[in-house]
């Protein structure tokens, strides 16, 4: 049977620094392989990619609510904020690891795995023992040895935390300066709008559009405001088919469309600044992107900690961050036979 | 916003022309797709029949238009659109002055002058909203009575009042970002309490600099003194929505439209590119609306058929069907004919067009005025470079302007006009930023550093201030047809004759003085320069000016209080035809000083109401 649940509204607040932490963690895999594909093709693939993208960007937002809301404080500039690459994820029984890599049969498996999650089923345990190396992006707190069985059921324990600690202190849980919470002025997304959480009734709205949307169990096609889940939108890449309302898993049968999986820059898979040493351009390169992505980081954390409006000026950096990665990704390694720089995302963190 | 799979290609000739439509509408642009809609709603079933090609809207043919946009060596309004003989388009870097007396019939619009006009409209689906830049301004109520107010022009047979409850129902439409506030002051009238959909677009550092620099100027017209202030123009493009609007209800911007559901365009970008297109669909265009005018299943369109005569039961004066050409191939010339009918008949193909359709039929109606009063709002640009950087080239191409000489008593002697701050450096009046790396290369053999330093110093100091001054009807600026000149599939080319009236260019000479002033002001040095072998070249009082066309067209089916003396009624129905429309900015007898789409939609919406009560 199941361990430890969540019992105090400290360890609340720390599910929900994970929460923020992996959906943040799925966005430099995504834009590496978003931007790794050559400008001009892949036009559909490049949408869906960057919806998803956009969309996490909101999950993580609304995870941001969630903590402010029980009167957290969002933290993205830490130490460890940012998995170094690979970076192991639980799939049921057996660990899978992500990395950042271009656009390929390959990613688009991986992706379409951290989106579908597996349960743990009745009886079965929503713990289970690690079974790859690095640090784990679904910790369980107070074992190491221990992962969550999937991202699933890491946010069905989130789920569980909000309706336990609501039902020992009521409203009182909801101490959370009203005025932290991030609303759709700020920020816009196809998919799903940005609200606030000031209580239960919201606080379960938006674990259920993060699940319902992104990497939680359901595993419907669409939700109730007839949006796709990201699981079947990278599908659609696999199938190379567009789902319509009405479609059955695995078979849609909306318009059709090309994928070229040849049009993408042949660039290093989990690339580090030690690869790039020998250039000091794409070395000096590498790093000036990290720095710019360590102050995104900041700005987020600023807009989260009393300062919404700062949305409106952290979404534009989204833009420097997209040019960042195309100047490494454009640009061959020298000495290394036709391999292209990538960003490496070595976010250190500030204390 | 969905485009129905497939809905492009639900019927065809044959089918078109055997069954029985309630509704047969020409021209798929903003007038067409919003009649359509609002018909089909209602369960009638409507034809489209669309000049251009018309493949289903998805995403990928929409970056078509990108891709040859960003190829194109000359990137004028019409770049992203592809060269269709068979429904030819004005294009602006083909126009030339015109020399005295003499006709040019080198372009697709025969033009005999004297003034050139550049103006132009595409001819696609979806129509000029792909291009257009999405200014959404009302018109004021004393635009309506130009000639009870100020003895110049023709008075509206309606007035503002009867046309707002269909300018909100326009906004909503279109999506409109603005502040009602910031118009109530110019002393137009909106119910209390009423706000536009979204936010109004923030005002770029450009016009924060102007505004500065401007502070407490005022001039005297007339008697009248204006304090001068920059303020936002209302625009048809996705902003940050008002939890107010709607009584609280709030809005969901729509952004891009396609076959299956993507997420694009819901805020704009800033891209500075609304004009000739928008990279991400933050721009409204009249695709929306025809979306859901297909989701009803109530809309048939056939596309590749230019309609080319109106033809008339002569027993009792109504139009019995619509002749058309349709060309299986845009690249061939080989067309068959047929017609369909329909209870009512809608001809939406803008001003000119429109004219040329009714003139091609013979139709010149009892006032005679068919193709005559032809409008164009005239544009004055002014440019200069400010003394420090203001970050050109970034947000709209325009989000603020001065807009305090827009109305007054002036108005009994010289034209009104709205002033753009244009944040697109001196692209429109002399090609920057290209034209400033040419000259910058050729004439100044920069490169390096030292070019970049240069480009800096120059494009992003750019300040271009856009007049666009009012127009008044005159019956010999008009469209005409004449069998010598037709296009490749034997219809006939509209013939415009044009000349910039008086009034204006007293607006104009006026608009000039006040740019002086305002570089004055600014500390800017005036770098505007109008070249007497300008196309647009106009003397008046011994000072030439260039002019350029606004794209604004209007008045050639005019509407009025009867049928001796204007074409259509209020509603902008035929007067001779009584189960005919002719819509859109032909019916207009003033364009005053806003751009006339959002007026032309209003328009619309109240004509559908009443072809609604006619088919029932």
């Amino acid at each position: 049977m199941s361990l430890s649940h969540i019992k105090t509204v400290d360890e609340l607040k720390h599910y929900l620094y994970l929460a923020i932490q992996l959906e943040h963690a799925t966005i430099p895999p995504y834009l590496t392989a978003l931007y790794s594909i050559v400008p001009g093709t892949n036009s559909d693939v490049s949408h869906i990619i960057r919806v998803v993208v956009v969309e996490e960007m909101l999950h993580l937002t609304l995870a941001a609510n969630l903590l402010n809301s029980i009167g957290g404080s969002p933290n993205l500039k830490g130490r460890g904020f940012v998995p170094k690459f690979p970076t192991p994820l639980p799939d049921g029984e057996t660990d899978f690891t992500v990395s950042l890599q271009k656009f390929s049969k390959e990613a688009v498996d991986t992706f379409c795995k951290i989106e579908r999650p597996d349960t743990a089923g009745e009886g079965g345990s929503r713990h289970k023992k690690k079974t790859a190396e690095g640090t784990h992006l679904t910790p369980v707190p107070h074992d190491d040895s221990l992962s969550f069985y999937s991202i699933g059921e890491f946010y069905e324990e989130i789920r569980h935390g909000f309706a336990q600690l609501h039902s020992e202190l009521g409203d009182r849980l909801f101490c959370g300066d009203a005025k932290r919470q991030c609303t759709s002025e700020f920020y816009y997304s196809g998919g799903g709008e940005l609200f606030a959480v000031t209580d239960l009734k919201s606080a379960e709205a938006a674990i259920e559009l993060i699940c319902e949307q992104g990497e939680g169990l359901g595993g419907r096609i669409y939700d109730d405001e007839g949006e796709i889940s990201h699981y079947y939108r990278f599908d659609q890449i696999r199938q190379g088919r567009y789902y319509q309302a009405g479609d059955t898993p695995h078979e849609p049968t909306g318009p059709k469309f090309e994928v070229d999986w040849g049009a993408v820059y042949p660039i290093k898979t989990n690339a580090q600044l030690e690869d790039l040493k020998g250039s000091d351009e794409l070395h000096g390169a590498a790093v000036a992107f990290n720095q710019l992505y360590q102050s995104f980081l900041v700005q987020l954390t600023d807009a989260f900690n009393g300062d919404p409006a700062l949305l409106l000026k952290a979404v534009p950096e989204m833009f420097r961050v997209r040019d960042g990665i195309l100047q490494l990704m454009h640009n061959p390694i020298p000495g290394s036979d036709g391999v292209n720089a990538a960003p490496t995302f070595e976010i250190e963190g500030v204390d | 916003m969905i485009f129905p799979e497939g809905s492009t290609q639900r019927t065809s000739v044959k089918a078109a022309c055997e069954n029985s439509y309630d509704v047969v509408i020409v021209g798929s642009g903003v007038s067409g797709a919003i009649i359509a809609h609002q018909l089909a709603e209602a369960g009638k079933r409507v034809l489209i029949l669309e000049a251009g090609p018309a493949e289903d809207a998805t995403l990928s043919g929409y970056e078509a238009y990108l891709q040859r946009f960003y190829a194109a060596t000359v990137k004028d309004n019409q770049a992203p659109y592809p060269t269709n003989r068979n429904a030819p388009m004005p294009r602006s870097p083909n126009v030339k002055k015109i020399p005295v007396g003499q006709t040019d019939a080198s372009n697709y619009i025969v033009q005999k002058g004297p003034f050139a006009t550049d103006s132009v409209y595409t001819r696609i689906l979806g129509g000029t909203t792909m291009h257009w830049e999405a200014k959404t301004p009302r018109f004021l109520p004393e635009d309506f009575e130009m000639n009870s107010k100020f003895s110049q022009g023709e008075d509206w047979p309606l007035d503002y009042a009867t046309l707002e409850p269909y300018y909100r129902k326009t906004e909503r439409e279109f999506g409109v970002s603005g502040d009602v506030e910031e118009q109530r002051t110019l002393g137009l009238p909106f119910p209390d309490g009423y706000v536009y959909p979204m936010f109004k677009m923030p005002h770029s550092y450009l016009d924060q600099q102007v505004d500065e620099g401007l502070a407490g100027t005022q001039v005297t017209l007339d008697g009248e003194t204006y304090d001068l202030k920059i303020r936002s123009f209302p625009q048809g493009r996705n902003g940050i929505p008002n939890p107010k609007y709607d009584g609280g209800k709030g809005y969901s911007p729509v952004g891009a439209v396609s076959t299956h559901q993507v997420d694009a365009g819901e805020r704009c970008q800033g891209n500075n590119n609304c004009v000739p297109l928008c990279p991400v669909q933050a721009k409204y265009h009249a695709g929306r609306t025809l979306s859901k005018a297909l989701q009803t299943g109530n809309v048939d369109i056939l596309a590749q058929a230019v309609a080319s005569k109106v033809h008339i039961d002569t027993d009792n004066g109504r139009v019995a069907k619509i002749e058309f050409k349709y060309y299986r191939d845009p690249n061939s010339t080989e067309f068959e004919t047929a017609t369909v009918s329909g209870q009512l008949f809608v001809l939406s193909a803008n001003a000119i067009e429109n004219a040329r359709l009714m003139l091609a039929s013979g139709l010149e109606s009892t006032s005679g005025l068919v193709g005559k009063n032809l409008m164009d709002h005239a544009y004055l640009l002014s440019w200069g470079l400010m003394p420090q950087v203001c970050g050109t080239f970034r947000g709209t191409n325009v989000t603020g302007g001065i807009v305090d000489l827009r109305g007054g008593s002036f108005r009994k002697r010289q034209a009104a006009f709205a002033m753009d701050i244009h944040n697109d450096g001196w692209g429109w009046a002399v090609g920057s930023p290209f034209s400033d790396l040419n000259s910058l290369v050729d004439d100044g053999s920069q490169f390096g550093k030292g070019l970049r330093q240069s480009l800096i110093d120059r494009i992003s100091k750019q300040l271009l201030l856009a007049f666009m001054v009012e127009v008044l009807p005159e019956e010999s600026n008009r469209v005409t047809v004449d069998p010598n000149y037709t296009d490749p599939l034997g219809n006939l080319r509209p013939v415009v004759s044009y000349k910039i009236p008086d009034y204006t260019l007293k607006g104009v000479a006026y608009a000039r003085g006040l740019s002086k002033l305002i570089f004055e002001r600014l500390g800017a040095e005036d770098h505007t320069h109008y070249a007497p072998d300008d196309f647009g070249y106009v003397l008046y009082q011994g000072d030439g000016y260039n002019i350029r066309g606004g794209n604004h067209l209007a008045g050639t089916h005019i509407m009025g209080t009867s049928k001796d003396s204007s074409v259509v009624n209020s509603v902008q129905r035929s007067w001779d035809h009584d189960n005919l429309y002719l819509v859109g900015g032909g019916s207009m007898p003033s364009i005053g000083t806003a751009n006339i789409t959002p007026t032309i939609a209003a328009l619309c919406f109240r004509s559908a109401e009443h072809m609604l009560a006619q088919l029932a």
